[in-house]
């Protein structure tokens, strides 16, 4: 028997991914054999330089984009050979995002979007999820910004609407793309703690594509990417570890 | 080309719009095409029905009988001016709303030209220019194909009754018209490319969140005006029927009343359409779609009501002509005491289909307008869809979605056009005829009656309705089902 994705412990993982753009002599690797997982109940972030690949890789395994080559699983699902139909409601159950920016429905106040995907699935909260929301909207301090619209929101509002959201349902994995990246400091540091927080006491997995050597010194786990490879796969470091890790291999580039 | 608009001004501060890609590469932007379309529809419609005043007037001329009073030419003259001026401003609104809508898109670039150093007037003239050229292009080719259309019926009459020899289709009369065109769309254009002004450079950067809603212009004065004229035109209208009791010159005062309250109507737009399309809205039930359907149907009020009003004027002037005409027959066999000629019935028949097809046009313009304005929204939303796709928006959930925001604008339209128009039409049969007597007694007024709904145009109208929201829903569903959701995200 084949062993599976969580006899692994983790909570998704890509085989032998390629990922390659336009054919030819035009053709880009954006991805090359790329094998990777991201371990249940960890905060990974997956960082490189624009260009290296961390964002394809994102896409692909959170079902958003198809690989040239390889396989990519979401907990024990192989999503490789899923139809559009399947990979929309797989990920509207099972996986959670957050953007950098645009992350909200602008004619959905808060508690809208926070309850958006439930709504996509034409259901309503059961109540160990209701209990779970209720829980999200008191430590993301949204009780009194439930009803406003994006608009009226701060960044940092937004991104910790948006952080309910991706955690409402209790996603296998959630999958975060530059979450501090159009914030202040002190709004992106708080964002990266509620993400830290959700990993570490609530046992969530989250993986997070960044190029912030501060945002992924929050993270357990620091995946490098560079030219569409895995160049390095280190345990939780200082943002000085990570940022002095970038420059060496800038500069050997 | 934009010259034309401010001599040397946009030239000169805008070189770009010369410099970058060819000179009239705009013209492919989006709703561009469409907006050619409604000019070139209302010219050719204007230029037909001029060669059509003019054939007649030399037809009636040319009989013997009829001779040279000019009386019934002047009226079919009165009437072609009449409908080509409904036409134009149907034309003008949906003009000035397409292109408040395109400058809404292209905030950011604007934006990006401010901050480089263009001037904002500078930046509307440019859109303004573009209205003028856009106007032009409608009206040279809505000329042509009008006197082709003109030509084409001027055969068929000939063979049908013979020829006239005092016509021509050289009517230099058409020039107006297409003049007409051209200035009311380098207006609208002008009056559609207001936002230019309240663009900031700022914009250019960052502004990742849109405001969901369009700070609803509050012109309070224009709301009283609105409504003073509203209650006016009804306080004219209920005279009119009583007055119609008494004498046939209540469809005068009745006139002036519907001219009144529905400029009234129109001018409300934004107070009258935002809360029947709530309650359409309400209809759709409270599943994720239609609760995105109706949020986004009233996302931008002020366009949404702008988008219906001009079917709403449509599909009443259609209604209004087959009530009308319906309910005068019907006060005729009333008062003649349950019998009319069936030969005037029809002639009332066929002037009332003839006067629905010359209304229709507005209508069609309007349709056009919301098949556009629908894509446009759409397109602009690209980003949105591309979040909604990544949430858990299924192709099948974006499709209904989609529907049913054309659904939710064509049925509120279509449903307040037909109410209007069964009112206006049956205020006008009754306030025209309600003193008439009839042969053989000539004793009883008619009186009072119901207002008679023929039921064959209701019928086209609805399914016409249908049709125009599959249409409209049509290409922005293949436009946003055929984007994958990586890719709209990582539109800026």
């Amino acid at each position: 028997m084949e062993i599976t994705t969580s006899d692994l412990g983790l909570a998704a993982r890509v085989q032998h991914l390629t990922k390659t753009y336009g054919s030819g002599d035009g053709a880009v690797n954006a991805l090359t054999d790329v094998s990777v997982g991201i371990r249940r109940g960890q905060f990974t972030a997956i960082m490189g330089p624009s260009g290296s690949g961390k964002s394809t890789l994102m896409h692909i395994m959170a079902g958003l984009d198809a690989p040239t080559q390889g396989r990519a699983w979401i907990g024990d699902t192989d999503i490789t050979g899923l139809g559009d139909l399947e990979l929309t409601i797989l990920r509207r159950r099972r996986v959670g995002f957050i953007f950098q920016a645009f992350n909200l429905v602008p004619t959905l106040d808060a508690l809208g979007n926070i309850l958006l995907p439930f709504e996509l699935d034409g259901r309503r909260p059961s109540a160990i999820e209701k209990a779970r929301i209720d829980g999200l909207v008191e430590r993301l301090g949204l009780a009194s910004r439930l009803n406003h619209r994006p608009h009226e929101l701060s960044g940092g509002q937004q991104q910790r609407v948006a952080i309910a959201r991706a955690l409402a349902t209790a996603p296998d994995l959630v999958f975060a793309d530059e979450p501090t990246g159009n914030l202040d400091s002190r709004s992106g540091r708080e964002v990266l703690q509620l993400l830290a927080t959700a990993s570490r006491e609530h046992g969530q997995s989250i993986a997070m594509v960044t190029h912030d050597a501060i945002a992924a010194s929050h993270a357990d786990r620091v995946l490098f990417l560079g030219d569409g490879r895995i160049v390095a796969d280190h345990p939780r470091q200082s943002a000085e570890e990570i940022a002095s890790y970038m420059l060496a291999a800038e500069v050997a580039a | 080309m934009s010259a034309v608009a401010t001599p040397g001004v946009v030239s000169a501060v805008v070189p770009e719009s010369t410099a970058t890609g060819p000179r009239l590469g705009w013209l492919r932007d989006r709703g561009m095409g469409a907006s050619v379309l409604v000019a070139a529809l209302s010219s050719a419609f204007g230029v037909v029905l001029v060669e059509a005043t003019a054939y007649i007037g030399a037809m009636l001329k040319s009989d013997p009988y009829i001779g040279d009073s000019g009386t019934l030419a002047a009226v079919v003259a009165i009437l072609s001016v009449l409908l080509i001026g409904v036409a134009l401003y149907v034309a003008a609104i949906v003009t000035a709303n397409t292109f408040s809508t395109i400058v809404a898109g292209r905030t950011r670039r604007i934006a990006l030209m401010r901050l480089i150093g263009a001037t904002a007037r500078s930046q509307r003239a440019e859109v303004a220019g573009h209205g003028f050229v856009v106007g032009a292009l409608g009206a040279v080719i809505g000329v042509l194909v009008g006197v082709l259309v003109a030509a084409t019926g001027v055969y068929v009459a000939e063979r049908v009754l013979g020829a006239v020899d005092a016509f021509t289709l050289f009517q230099p009369a058409i020039v107006i018209p297409a003049a007409g065109v051209v200035l009311t769309t380098w207006l609208a254009a002008w009056i559609g490319s207001r936002r230019v002004l309240s663009v900031t450079p700022l914009q250019a950067i960052g502004g990742s969140v849109e405001r969901s809603h369009e700070d609803a212009a509050a012109r309070p004065s224009r709301h009283v005006g609105a409504l003073l004229l509203l209650i006016l035109g009804a306080a004219l209208l209920v005279f009119g029927v009583l007055t119609g009791l008494v004498t046939p010159l209540g469809v005068v005062i009745s006139f002036f009343g519907g001219l009144l309250s529905f400029t009234g109507i129109s001018l409300a737009a934004v107070l009258v359409m935002p809360p029947l399309l709530r309650l359409v809205g309400r209809a759709f039930g409270r599943s994720a779609t239609a609760r995105l359907a109706a949020e986004n149907a009233l996302r931008y009020p002020e366009r949404s009501s702008r988008m219906a009003i001009g079917v709403v004027m449509g599909v009443t002037l259609v209604t209004m002509f087959a009530v009308a005409l319906e309910s005068v027959k019907a006060l005729l066999t009333k008062a003649a005491g349950g019998e009319l000629d069936s030969e005037f019935a029809v002639i009332m028949d066929s002037f009332a289909a003839v006067m629905m097809v010359l209304v229709g046009i507005s209508a069609v313009i309007a349709a056009v307008g919301l098949v556009n304005l629908l894509t446009i929204g759409v397109v602009q939303r690209r980003r949105e869809l591309g979040l909604l796709r990544a949430v858990g928006l299924s192709n099948g959930q974006v499709r209904r979605m989609i529907l049913l925001e054309a659904l939710h604008i064509t049925v509120t339209a279509t449903v307040t056009g037909l109410v209007l128009g069964v009112v206006y039409g049956w205020i006008a049969a009754q306030s025209l005829l309600g003193s008439v007597r009839m042969p053989p007694f000539f004793e009883e007024t008619a009186g009072l009656v119901a207002p008679a709904i023929p039921w064959l145009p209701v019928v086209i109208i609805v399914v016409a309705t249908g049709v125009l929201t599959l249409v409209a829903a049509a290409a922005p569903t293949r436009l946003a089902t055929r984007v994958a959701p990586v890719e709209a995200l990582a539109v800026d």
